[in-house]
């Protein structure tokens, strides 16, 4: 999937990969293309400008963790951060049902979740 | 780090004309470059354990990361936003001080007789006016550019609208300043009012210097 494509769920995907515990920034990229096994064409720098943008919003919370000699930027789900990422799973669910209801007719409701 | 700083020479390029092209807070834009820096360092050593020569890998990294051109404009947007938060937070803390600075000296000379010509008061009248209303835009951008955002989009034109808010409330610091300097000279009260207008002053230093800063980056082109 083209990065064009992504960007507009760049959000909803960084929230997801969150939402089992803290990452920071490398492996959140890793998680994004282990989860989509690499389908996702994704620009890796754009994630550092997003992530500091949720957390602004508050829908993320982040600290400085040392990982071995080094020390790296954690990012965790907000209350708000969970919240807006139920928002955002149920909002692509009834995108994908009545796309895929236009693409596909004959297919019953729902099928394309 | 230290090794891929010597080695990598893809990287450090990179990483210099990121840290030349982005303006901004210099405490954000340090965190964001390094969490950066640290991203491609990451890459590479994922890329160099699978097999890849160091410079292949250097140039793959940053190939992944994307150009300038599509990382420069989504980066330099949190910095303006962050500067345009900065300035705001400055006028907001300031601009009720200089107000409390004219009712300070106002009140502490009530019971004499005030020393100062009607235009100096009006004067005074007039900077706590344009200080009121700097102070609550300002408090408006914060609230516009935190949590609020999550729900409205941020104007596009609100960094610049909140470098001039900055701009016209340094200003009136500045008059402020001589007009208590002047009035400390004439006044009874006078060390009060040399105190007022020392705040009035520091204040003044910080917000054009936070609100030159946003109108630099307000300039920037971002997404």
């Amino acid at each position: 999937m083209r990065a064009d494509a992504v960007r507009g769920h760049l959000d909803g995907l960084l929230l997801a990969v969150l939402e089992p515990g803290p990452l920071h920034g490398y492996a959140i990229i890793a998680a994004v293309q282990h989860r989509s096994r690499g389908a996702l064409e994704l620009r890796t720098g754009t994630i550092y400008p997003a992530l500091n943008r949720l957390e602004r919003l508050g829908l993320l919370s982040s600290s400085w963790q040392s990982t071995g000699e080094r020390r790296r930027r954690c990012y965790e789900l907000t209350d708000a951060g969970r919240h807006t990422l139920a928002s955002e799973r149920t909002a692509w669910s009834e995108f994908t049902t009545a796309i895929g209801s236009v693409l596909n007719p004959a297919a019953p409701p729902g099928f394309a979740t | 780090m230290s090794a891929i700083s010597r080695q990598a020479g893809p990287i450090e390029d990179y990483i210099a004309a990121l840290t030349a092209a982005l303006h901004g807070p210099a405490r954000i834009k340090a965190r964001m470059i390094e969490e950066i820096h640290d991203g491609l360092a990451d890459t590479v050593k994922a890329h160099t354990r699978e097999g890849m020569a160091y410079q292949r890998a250097a140039h793959q990294a940053v190939g992944e990361f994307g150009t300038l051109d599509e990382l420069v404009p989504s980066c330099q947007r949190e910095l303006t936003i962050a500067q345009a938060r900065h300035t705001a937070r400055a006028v907001a803390l300031t601009a009720p001080l200089l107000v409390a600075c004219w009712y300070l000296a106002w009140t502490t000379d009530h019971d004499q007789p005030w020393q100062l010509p009607h235009t100096a008061q009006l004067l005074a009248l007039c900077l706590a006016g344009v200080a009121s209303v700097a102070a609550l835009l300002a408090a408006a951008t914060l609230a516009a550019t935190g949590t609020l955002a999550r729900w409205l989009p941020i104007p596009h034109q609100l960094p610049l609208a909140v470098a001039w808010t900055g701009t016209t409330a340094s200003v009136a610091m500045a008059v402020a300043t001589l007009a208590l300097a002047t009035a400390s000279v004439l006044a009874t009260n006078w060390p009060l009012l040399a105190f007022a207008g020392a705040l009035a002053a520091a204040s003044h230093a910080v917000v054009a210097a936070s609100a030159r800063a946003c109108r630099q980056c307000a300039r920037l082109p971002a997404t």
